[in-house]
C-alpha cells in the first residue's frame, strides 16, 4: 500500500471511531462491565480502597524515604555559593568533621583555576541557656568576610547580624529545641564551652539528618570557642574561575593538595549515600513499600478473582448470547482500570494531603512527592490491576459457553 | 422437499463424544433433525438422553464430533470461532433454565445486551428492548433489578433479551423448570406467540409435561437417538389434562 492510501485509510478509521458498530460495541460492553462491578459495592469499594490504601502506603513511604535521604545532603545544599568542597580524604559525609591543617586553605587558594576559597568549620557543640537548659547544636563557622556558608542566597543581609564579637545566627526552624517556651531567640545569651554567645539573627536551614539546631558564627569566633583539641578547619569551600568546571577544578585540587575535593553535587550525593549504606532506613522503608505492593496485589488479585468467579455463570451466558472473548477481555480490563484509576487517585491524593499538611511539622518540612514517585506508583498500580485482571479473566476466556446450559 | 418445510436449522448425522478419563463416552449417535420456521418444536426425553447437547450443537455453542450443522443456510461447523459468536449474537435467541440475568443491570439493560454487544448505540438498544418489554407486559418493571422480580417475570425478561434483536432461531433449555405452573404457562404463551412468526423457529428442550400442549411438534429422544418425531399433537388437548 502506498503512503497516500495508507493515510486515507488511517484518517477514515479515525473519523469513524466511535460510530462504527465494532468500536461502539466495545464501548457498550465497557458500560455494562462498569455497571456490573459498581453494582457490587462490597467488591467495588474493597478494590478501590485496597488500591487506594496501598497507593498511599507506597507513595507516602517513598516520599518520606526520599525526604530522609535528602537530609544527608542538606548541609551541603545549604551552602549556596561554593561549587567545590575540599576535605580530609577520610571524610564521607558533611557531618563527619575531620580537621585539616590551616595551611590547606592557602594551598587550595594557590591551585590554578580557583576564583576564591574560604574556610568552613562544622562541629558538634552544646549550648547552655540562661534558663539552665542544655541543648546539642551543630556549630558552623563561616568566612568572616564573605559569610559563605550561611544558608542564604543573599549574604549581605546577614553580615551586619554577626559583625559583633561572639554573635550568632540561629536556624529559626529548630529554635524550639533550645527554647521550648517559644520565646524570641533574638537577644538571648547562651554559653558554649564557657563562652557567652548572643543570638543576633535568624535564618532558615534545610533539615539535616541529626535534626539538631544549627548555630552560625564568624569563622574566627567559632574556632576561638572550640576546644583546642577539637576540629578547627573542617572544609575549604571553593568557587572556580569562569570557564573552569567544578569537576575539573575538584580533580586538580586533589592532585595538587592530596586532599579530597568533591563538587557540590558529588558531596551532596555522598551525604545521601552515607544514609543508604549506614542506616536501617532503606530496609524499613523498603519493607513498608513492599507491604504496600503486597497489599495491592493480594487485594486486587483476590477481589477481582472472586468477582469473576461469582460472575462466571453470567459471563458464560454472555458468551453464549454472543459476546466475544475480546469484548470480555475489554470488560474485565476496564473494570480493573476503573478501580485502579479511582483507587490510585485516592491514594496519591492522600499522600499529597499528608505532605501538604506535614509542611507545618519541622520533621516533614521540605518533603515532596517527586514526579518519579507519582509516576512510579501509577505504573505499579496499573501493572498490578491489569495483571490481576488478566489472571482472573483467563478463566472466562477459556470458559465453554455451553456450561450455561448445565445446572 | 425443502419447499414444503423450510427449515431454520438442520443437523445431519451428528455425533458427539465427551472425554471421560482416558475413555470417551458417546452421547449422540448420528442424530439428524430439522427445525422448522413458524413452529414450536419440543425436544423431550429422559434425563441424560442428550437433549441439551443437541440444543447446544444446534445453536453453535458446542461443536459436534462429526456431522453437519446448518443454521439459516450457514454451516456452523465451518465457521471460525469469532464468526460463530457473531452469528449467535445476531441470529439466535437464548433462554436458559436459570434465566441468567445479570443481577447488577436493570431489566431494560439486561434485555438490551445482545443489541449492545452488537454495536447498537446504548439509547437505541434500550428503546428497542423497551418496546419488547412493553410487549411482554414488563413495561412497568424496566428500571427494576432482577432480584425485585418473581421467577416468572425474570424468565419473561430473559425472553425479551432473547427476542430483542429479532432472531430467526430461539432455543430454550427447560424454560419452565424453575417456575410454578401458572408462570410456566405464561412464559410458554409468549414463546408460542414468538413461534407464530413465519420467519422464526423456536426449539424448546423440556421434560415438563405440563407444557407439551404448546408444541407444534414433539421430538422424542432416548439415549442419544431420536425415537419418535411426532409432527402432529401426540397428546390430548390442554383441557383434558391435569
Ligand atoms: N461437558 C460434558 N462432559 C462430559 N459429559 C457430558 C458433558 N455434557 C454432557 N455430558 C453427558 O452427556 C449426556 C447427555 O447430557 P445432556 O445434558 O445433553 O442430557 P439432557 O437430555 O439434557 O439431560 P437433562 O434432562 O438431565 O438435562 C449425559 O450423560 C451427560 O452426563
Ligand atoms: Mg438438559
Amino acid at each position: 500500500m502506498n503512503d497516500e492510501n495508507e493515510l486515507k485509510l488511517r484518517s477514515s478509521l479515525m473519523v469513524s471511531f466511535g460510530t462504527q458498530p465494532r468500536s461502539r460495541s466495545i464501548l457498550g460492553m465497557v458500560g455494562i462491565a462498569l455497571k456490573m462491578l459498581m453494582g457490587d459495592p462490597v467488591k467495588y469499594f474493597g478494590l478501590v480502597f485496597g488500591i487506594g490504601f496501598s497507593t498511599l502506603l507506597m507513595s507516602q513511604q517513598a516520599s518520606i524515604f526520599v525526604g530522609l535521604l535528602t537530609w544527608g545532603a542538606n548541609p551541603v545544599l545549604d551552602v549556596r555559593q561554593a561549587q567545590v568542597w575540599v576535605m580530609d580524604p577520610r571524610v564521607k559525609q558533611p557531618d563527619q568533621g575531620q580537621a585539616i591543617s590551616d595551611q590547606s586553605l592557602y594551598r587550595v587558594r594557590s591551585v590554578d583555576g580557583v576564583a576564591w576559597a574560604v574556610p568552613y568549620a562544622r562541629s558538634a557543640a552544646t549550648v547552655k541557656t540562661m534558663q539552665g537548659n542544655i541543648a546539642a547544636v551543630t556549630l558552623v563557622g563561616v568566612d568572616n568576610q564573605s559569610m559563605v556558608g550561611l544558608p542564604e542566597e543573599n549574604l549581605a543581609n546577614s553580615m551586619s547580624a554577626i559583625r559583633g564579637r561572639n554573635a550568632a545566627i540561629l536556624d529559626g526552624n529548630t529554635q524550639h529545641l533550645i527554647w521550648a517556651d517559644g520565646r524570641d531567640p533574638i537577644g538571648q545569651v547562651v554559653e558554649i564551652n564557657d563562652n557567652r554567645v548572643v543570638v543576633t539573627g535568624l535564618t532558615s536551614s534545610l533539615t539535616n539528618f541529626s535534626g539538631l539546631p544549627t548555630l552560625y558564627m564568624k569563622y574566627s569566633d567559632a574556632i576561638a570557642i572550640t576546644p583546642p583539641e577539637r576540629n578547627k578547619l573542617s572544609f575549604v569551600l571553593v568557587e572556580p574561575k569562569p570557564g573552569v568546571t567544578p569537576e575539573d577544578l575538584a580533580e586538580r585540587i586533589s592532585e595538587v593538595t592530596g586532599l579530597k575535593a568533591l563538587t557540590r553535587q558529588q558531596f551532596a550525593a555522598a551525604g545521601t549515600q552515607f544514609i543508604i549504606e549506614n542506616t536501617g532506613i532503606p530496609i524499613s522503608f523498603g519493607a513498608a513499600i513492599g507491604l504496600g505492593i503486597l497489599v495491592a496485589v493480594v487485594i486486587t488479585a483476590l477481589t477481582l478473582a472472586m468477582f469473576v468467579a461469582e460472575n462466571l455463570k453470567n459471563f458464560g451466558a454472555l458468551k453464549a448470547i454472543g459476546v466475544t472473548n475480546r469484548q470480555i477481555l475489554v470488560m474485565v480490563l476496564s473494570q480493573a482500570l476503573l478501580v485502579g484509576f479511582i483507587g490510585y487517585g485516592i491514594g496519591i491524593g492522600g499522600t499529597a494531603a499528608f505532605l501538604y499538611f506535614g509542611q507545618a511539622d519541622p520533621s516533614l518540612r521540605g518533603f515532596k512527592a517527586l514526579g518519579e514517585i507519582v509516576g512510579g506508583s501509577a505504573l505499579l498500580v496499573m501493572i498490578i490491576v491489569l495483571g490481576s485482571a488478566y489472571v482472573s479473566v483467563r478463566k472466562v476466556l477459556k470458559l465453554d459457553p455451553a456450561i450455561v446450559f448445565r445446572g | 422437499m425443502t419447499l414444503i418445510s423450510p427449515q431454520a436449522a438442520l443437523i445431519d448425522q451428528v455425533t458427539k463424544e465427551f472425554p471421560s478419563g482416558n475413555d470417551v463416552i458417546q452421547v449422540l449417535h448420528g442424530i439428524s433433525l430439522g427445525i422448522d420456521y413458524g413452529k414450536m418444536t419440543m425436544l423431550v426425553g429422559p434425563s441424560g438422553c442428550g437433549k441439551t447437547t443437541v440444543l447446544s450443537i444446534l445453536s453453535g455453542t458446542l461443536s459436534a464430533t462429526s456431522g453437519t450443522v446448518t443454521v439459516m443456510k450457514k454451516r456452523l461447523d465451518r465457521l471460525k470461532n469469532d464468526d460463530l459468536v457473531r452469528f449467535r449474537r445476531r441470529k439466535i435467541g437464548f433462554i436458559f433454565q436459570q434465566y441468567n440475568l445479570i443481577p447488577t443491570l436493570n431489566v431494560a439493560e439486561n434485555a438490551a445486551i445482545p443489541l449492545i454487544a452488537d454495536g447498537v448505540a446504548w439509547e437505541d438498544a434500550l428503546n428497542q428492548s423497551g418496546r419488547m418489554l412493553d410487549h411482554l407486559g414488563l413495561g412497568p418493571h424496566k428500571a427494576k433489578y432482577p432480584r425485585q422480580l418473581s421467577g416468572g417475570q425474570q424468565q419473561r425478561v430473559a425472553i425479551a433479551r432473547a427476542l430483542s434483536h429479532n432472531p430467526a432461531l430461539v432455543v430454550c433449555d427447560e424454560p419452565t423448570a424453575a417456575l410454578d405452573a401458572a408462570s410456566g404457562q405464561a412464559v410458554m404463551a409468549l414463546l408460542e406467540e414468538a413461534a407464530d412468526d413465519p420467519n422464526r423457529a423456536v426449539l424448546v428442550v423440556t421434560h415438563d409435561d405440563r407444557i407439551f400442549s404448546f408444541a407444534d411438534r414433539i421430538v422424542r429422544m432416548e439415549d442419544g437417538r431420536v425415537i419418535d418425531d411426532g409432527l402432529t399433537q401426540p397428546l390430548p388437548p390442554k383441557g383434558l389434562r391435569r
